[in-house]
């Protein structure tokens, strides 16, 4: 009882770090107490510490700490809900069930187009196609700007482009190897024998019975992937390949933060952002470990 | 192994061979023809177009890209990686293989902490179901995962070096307790992942029929655990050591850079920064091959443990 209380009570602190999280991304504007770019530089307006007009601190360009991360998580936001419903969940769980359930000829062709994509060093790729892109940022971006409405957003939305095409063709391939090598065994246990003896359809067969038999590890791999998504963005742009500034993420705020130096000198400058993104990651965590106690079959006699 | 196991072991190295024929082709094409090249890297600020040609025919840059590849696969058949542009002096294999063997090596330790203590943790947590112990176990291990390495990093060395002067910071190899920082945060955030795993793939094994009918035959507990519930609690941690392991040699480019270990990871992100083609080259064939390996490694370890799976691909 202790244990699904307190695990529950886990999780529901998770979702609702989630929701708070997920809300100020998407209502940055309104929720950011200053404007994120307005820079003061200045020697009392920079690197100031936390103090009842800038909550979280200034930066090196006397920019207000709070808002950066505000508008930071608004890049998560985006970030993580692109790369997800078209990498883990489309290609994701789409191809593994097809590959499981069908094997023949699309297994083969669906896991070894996997294997070629998962077979590359998926960091160095990344950063291969992201530093490839990066030296026409500029020209794709004034030619957004010229033929589409984004205007000003232009440069951002180029950047957030390169990093989605740098991500999505490496997200699919590990729920893919997972709800495959489920659906393999679980194509030969009776119920789903007898199902395809009665004439259900394949459809049939691969929602009502090889589907729940995959989700539990199915959602393992996507509550770790979303951390691991979010995380992609975080780190290219902590090498200063993923979304730069004037634009804040977590990366470069960490960035500029990172060493022990500084953080023994601007203590805020690393805690501001790096509280909030390890918080994120901790209740994606949570919030996928309780999924599957819920949503396991088996789960449900134990708890 | 039976006879059809062998020919699917087989059939799948034959299988290896155009996957990474087909990858080699697509990173080839990709950094020929992505913009940037080398000889802008080497010549930089006092860039000249006639240096420029001299330097692109020396490479054989000047000559179309199919033939360009042709070279590079007759080089690669006789283990000639070819030349690095960065370090000019140097072959790529002369720069590559000192790399490799500090990563792998760092690595290594890592995913062997990263496993023991992951394991461990999963059995205990899944052993103490019902008391708090085991939220507690996972939701510690998930708390320290959610830390990223580059605030883990910075954090660790104020307080080890700076604040208790404990260990220094540079890298002075091996035998140096410099190394337990960069260690410890390459180990400690895989573990909830493995944790996880193990614990739900025990729990899962615990409540199967041939469990509860072993454990109603009277078996003793030592031998239920261990061949009816380990043996298929370990099949979905198979997938996660196989996909791991690959991973090792490839190093870690965060925790080198922060560290500054002269490891393998740093020197891909120099590479493909300058660019510096057949390091970059040399690097995803390298990982490439590892990967396929490891995949045909654990779909063969599938096969030998369970053999729905065996059923399963032999009709295939």
């Amino acid at each position: 009882m202790l244990r699904s209380l307190l695990r529950k009570k886990l999780a529901m602190a998770g979702v609702i770090f989630l929701a708070v999280f997920y809300f100020c991304g998407i209502f940055a504007p309104l929720v950011a107490p200053a404007d994120p770019y307005e820079q003061t530089i200045s020697a009392e307006a920079r690197l100031q510490g936390p103090s009842s007009s800038h909550l979280l601190g200034t930066d090196r360009l006397g920019r207000d700490l709070a808002s950066r991360v505000v508008y930071a998580t608004r890049t998560t936001v985006v970030f993580t809900v692109v790369v997800l419903i078209s990498g883990s969940l489309f290609l994701g769980l789409g191809l593994g069930l097809l590959a499981g359930y069908r094997g023949g000829w699309v297994d083969t062709l669906i896991m070894r187009t996997g294997e070629v994509m998962g077979g590359l060093p998926t960091l160095l790729l990344m950063l291969a196609i992201t530093a490839a892109f990066r030296t026409r940022i500029n020209d794709i971006s004034f030619w957004l700007e010229d033929h589409t409405w984004l205007g000003d957003d232009a440069a951002t939305v180029t950047k957030f482009g390169i990093i989605v095409m740098a991500t999505v063709p490496f997200a699919w391939i590990g729920s893919t190897r997972i709800v495959r090598a489920q659906a393999l065994a679980i194509r030969e246990e009776a119920y789903v024998l007898a199902a395809e003896a009665t004439g259900a359809s394949q459809w049939r067969v691969i929602t009502r019975h090889i589907l729940p038999g995959v989700m539990p590890l199915f959602i393992v791999g996507v509550s770790s992937g979303m951390a691991g998504t979010a995380g992609a963005e975080v780190t290219l742009s902590f090498l200063g390949l993923g979304i730069d500034p004037p634009t804040a993420s977590f990366g470069s705020l960490i960035s500029d933060g990172a060493g022990p130096q500084t953080l023994e000198r601007y203590p805020h400058l690393l805690l501001a952002p790096a509280i909030p993104v390890a918080l994120f990651f901790f209740a994606w965590n949570l919030v996928g470990d309780a999924l599957v106690d819920l949503l396991s079959p088996r789960g449900q006699h134990s708890a | 192994m039976g006879p059809g196991l062998l020919g699917y072991t087989v059939r799948r190295l034959l299988w290896a061979v155009p996957v990474l024929f087909i990858i080699s082709v697509v990173v080839f094409y990709m950094l020929r023809l992505a913009p940037g090249d080398p000889v802008d890297a080497i010549l930089g600020q006092r860039f000249q177009e006639d240096q420029a040609a001299i330097l692109r025919k020396k490479y054989g840059y000047d000559q179309p890209v199919h033939i360009q590849y042709l070279k590079y696969i007759q080089n690669l058949a006789k283990g000639d990686l070819g030349v690095s542009t960065r370090h000019q002096q140097f072959t790529v294999s002369e720069v590559i293989i000192p790399k490799i063997w500090v990563s792998t090596r760092l690595g290594f330790i890592a995913i062997v902490i990263s496993f023991t203590l992951g394991t461990a943790a999963g059995v205990y947590a899944a052993l103490a179901r019902g008391t708090f112990l085991d939220p507690l176990t996972i939701s510690f291990w998930l708390a320290v995962d959610a830390i990223p390495v580059f605030v883990a990093a910075p954090a660790l060395m104020w307080l080890f070096a700076l604040k208790l002067d404990l260990v220094g910071l540079g890298w002075r190899g091996f035998a140096s307790a410099n190394i337990i920082l960069p260690i410890l945060v390459l180990s400690l955030p895989g573990t909830a992942g493995i944790a996880r795993f193990v614990r739900a793939s025990v729990l899962g094994v615990l409540q199967e029929d041939y469990v509860r009918t072993a454990r109603a035959k009277g078996l003793p507990e030592r031998t239920v655990v261990l061949t009816h519930i380990a043996r298929n609690a370990l099949l979905p941690l198979i997938t996660v050591i196989g996909l791991a392991l690959p991973g090792v040699a490839g190093g870690s480019l965060v925790v080198e850079q922060l560290f500054g270990i002269p490891g393998i990871g740093r020197e891909g992100f120099d590479a493909v920064l300058a660019p510096d083609f057949d390091v970059i080259l040399a690097l995803v064939l390298f990982g490439s091959f590892l990967f396929v390996m490891a995949n045909i490694a654990i779909d063969l370890l599938y096969a030998v443990i369970d053999p729905r799976v065996r059923v399963g691909a032999a009709r295939g």
